[in-house]
């Protein structure tokens, strides 16, 4: 594939729209999916991430909420982040803050080659750059992006994305566009080896992080099986599994996280994936923690949301934030509340 | 009729109270729509489905309804059909045409909204026949008044008023042949809580006073007094609708204190999550498997924020009635 310089203005003209959360074309949509699929179909299942890097959870298309996150944790790409999925549904910006994140994470990975190819080749006249002339230069992902269970055909359906696609394309291509990426996702992360990072948790058919790393991801998030538990299950104050009042994935004791995280000599399991009131919480004498990013959830909850800054020693630091103010929000006129029973 | 006035706050807030009834006709025509409940006349009122509801929203109007239908239902039951109901601020509500084909159809059924509600209620009424016919077929005179702000008939009368003016509801619910002897019904459904806590008083004292043998269900909101309860007086405000009577929404207790202080002899209280998990559980499984709901915290803190208060006053022994249904 090829990226030009004028493929890398395009994106940050489309950030900046995007930044101010105004939709871009649906063919600037098809081409940003396009060069987003490049780079995550080489991501690993377990993708290797580096501290320092800030750990994020849901996020639910709350877009002024996420631009709050980026204002507490720092702009792209003085930060790093890890978001954890989930970063469609229920909030009334699902297409800006997928495609925003998306596109931070393109311009990064293919700006990052051309400041490369720029010091290797001392030229400013190339007009084009093939990454894979380079293949074997590992670049550090200023976002990796891994995939929630709301990055689903399925299930964004149901909760507002599908539709809010449609509200705002005249069609559902966009949603075609935004689900075939989600299929690339990946599935978990690894920070220096130590800290799992998975939307969900844990599933009673894998063991070890390298039956992860056989899963063939590329497909809509299964009802059961391996995938599906990843992106649906809970811990739960038992031992053992449980069954899950989600309909999908299981519960999972603290007998379970020991032994997992024994087994592949890691420190805890970050994941995010339920409504946390105070915006974080620790499981099983903290080797599980629970990260929620989206205040006031479906702008109702009333809820803080919490980020995880992990430096270059993996030491940790919380990062509690509450919703963007409503001045800095602009929620539109015309959306009746339904979120309450009138 | 008076000159009109300029538009002035008070007038915008109540504008925005009249537009909660076609936010609550919309999300239960979605709702009846994916099979929650049985509504043959709500498109009537409603043609579209509209936009999708969230699964705890519907799950939501779904317990609403139909707690509030099992303790409606029991009372006809119980009365044989001879008693009233007065729904207060029923907005669009169907409940006649569900009660008629259900044969459960009191001798009289009132309702009361604004008049502007009332006004877009007749005016369905009156062009589409699948509404009228039954309404006509009820009626055995030729004096049926249908005009555009005042429906009456033998069995079904819609009135225009204010229910913060009780000298002029009660003005006009006599001139239409309320009957203070039988045992009568009185709804409401988030429509106390736009009332100062002393209005809202004032109305359940009036009934309280008119009826001897009466029994009051109210639905609206309870424990608001936490985080979630604030964020909701903030974003209902921000749409200009304020919750003048929150005071009364803080706790069962509270609820239940506005009817005892106001010469109901019983109250009792129930918060929708505590309804939900005691309405026929077959029918809860059934619409549990409409639409997926993955976060079943959502529908918990919604539903706790909400409650089913009734009091009851006579020598009809509703609360064994009521056990019995909450059982």
């Amino acid at each position: 594939m090829c990226v030009t310089m004028g493929d890398i203005s395009d994106l940050d003209r489309q950030i900046e729209q995007l930044r101010r959360c105004e939709l871009i074309k649906e063919n600037e949509v098809k081409a940003l999916c396009a060069k987003a699929r490049e780079i995550l179909v080489e991501e690993s299942n377990v993708q290797r991430v580096d501290s320092p890097v800030t750990v994020c959870g849901d996020i639910h298309g709350q877009f002024y909420d996420l631009k709050e996150l980026f204002r507490v944790g720092g702009d792209v790409p003085e930060t790093n982040y890890l978001f954890m999925g989930d970063f469609v549904d229920r909030g009334f910006y699902s297409v800006e803050t997928f495609l925003l994140l998306l596109a931070l994470k393109v311009i990064l990975v293919f700006g990052l080659f051309f400041t490369l190819y720029d010091i290797l080749s001392s030229s400013h006249f190339h007009s084009s750059f093939d990454p894979c002339l380079a293949p074997q230069v590992r670049y550090p992902d200023r976002i990796t992006l891994i995939r929630g269970n709301h990055e689903s055909r399925q299930i964004t359906q149901v909760y507002g994305f599908y539709d809010e696609c449609l509200r705002k394309y005249g069609s559902v291509t966009v949603w075609r566009y935004c689900t075939e990426i989600f299929d690339y996702l990946s599935l978990s992360a690894i920070i220096d080896g130590k800290i799992f990072c998975v939307h969900g948790g844990l599933s009673p058919s894998i063991q070890t992080l390298d039956q992860i790393r056989t899963i063939d991801r590329k497909q809509e998030v299964p009802h059961d099986g391996p995938m599906c538990d990843l992106l649906w299950s809970d811990p739960e104050d038992t031992t053992g599994w449980g069954v899950s009042p989600r309909g999908a994935g299981y519960l999972f004791g603290s007998d379970v996280v020991a032994q997992f995280n024994a087994a592949n000599d890691i420190h805890m399991i970050c994941r995010a994936h339920q409504l946390v009131m105070e915006g974080y919480k620790w499981h099983f004498n903290e080797t599980v923690l629970t990260v929620w990013s989206a205040p006031n959830y479906c702008y109702r909850c009333g809820n803080v949301a919490a980020i995880l800054e992990l430096d270059e020693h993996l030491q940790r630091e919380f990062i509690i934030f509450e919703a963007a103010p409503q001045e800095t929000r602009g929620i539109p006129s015309k959306k009746p509340v339904a979120d309450y029973f009138l | 009729m008076a000159a009109r006035q300029p538009f002035t706050d008070s007038d915008a807030a109540d504008e925005a109270v009249r537009t909660t009834c076609d936010d609550a006709t919309t999300c239960k025509r979605f709702a009846t729509s994916q099979g929650y409940w049985k509504d043959l006349h709500i498109h009537y009122f409603v043609r579209n489905v509209g936009e999708r509801k969230a699964p705890e929203i519907n799950r939501g109007y779904y317990a609403r309804v139909k707690g509030v239908n099992l303790l409606l239902d029991e009372f006809i039951k119980k009365t044989e059909c001879k008693c009233q109901i007065i729904n207060l601020g029923a907005g669009l509500d169907t409940m006649f045409w569900r009660l008629k084909d259900e044969n459960l159809l009191p001798q009289k059924l009132f309702e009361v909204d604004f008049p502007a509600v009332v006004a877009k209620k007749i005016h369905n009424i009156k062009t589409k026949p699948p509404l009228s016919k039954p309404i006509i077929d009820m009626h055995s005179t030729d004096s049926l008044l249908l005009d555009a702000h005042n429906l009456d008939s033998d069995r079904y009368c819609i009135v225009g008023a204010d229910l913060r003016d009780i000298s002029s509801l009660d003005e006009k619910l006599k001139k239409f042949h309320l009957n203070p002897e039988l045992p009568t019904l009185l709804l409401s459904e988030c429509v106390l809580v736009y009332m100062t806590p002393s209005q809202s008083s004032n109305l359940v004292h009036w009934a309280a006073e008119t009826f001897h043998t009466a029994m009051f269900i109210n639905y609206e909101q309870v424990n608001m007094s936490d985080r979630f309860g604030q964020v909701m007086i903030e974003n209902l405000q921000r749409r200009q609708c304020t919750l003048a009577g929150v005071e009364i929404c803080q706790s069962l207790d509270s609820q239940k204190d506005r009817f005892l202080t106001t010469g109901w002899d019983h109250a009792d209280a129930l918060d929708m999550m505590t309804v939900y998990s005691m309405l026929p559980q077959q029918d809860v499984a059934r619409i549990e498997l409409l639409e997926f709901l993955d976060e079943r915290e959502l529908l918990q803190q919604l539903l706790q924020h909400y409650c089913i208060c009734w009091a009851s006053k006579d020598k009809l022994k509703m609360l064994s009635i009521l056990a019995k249904i909450m059982n």
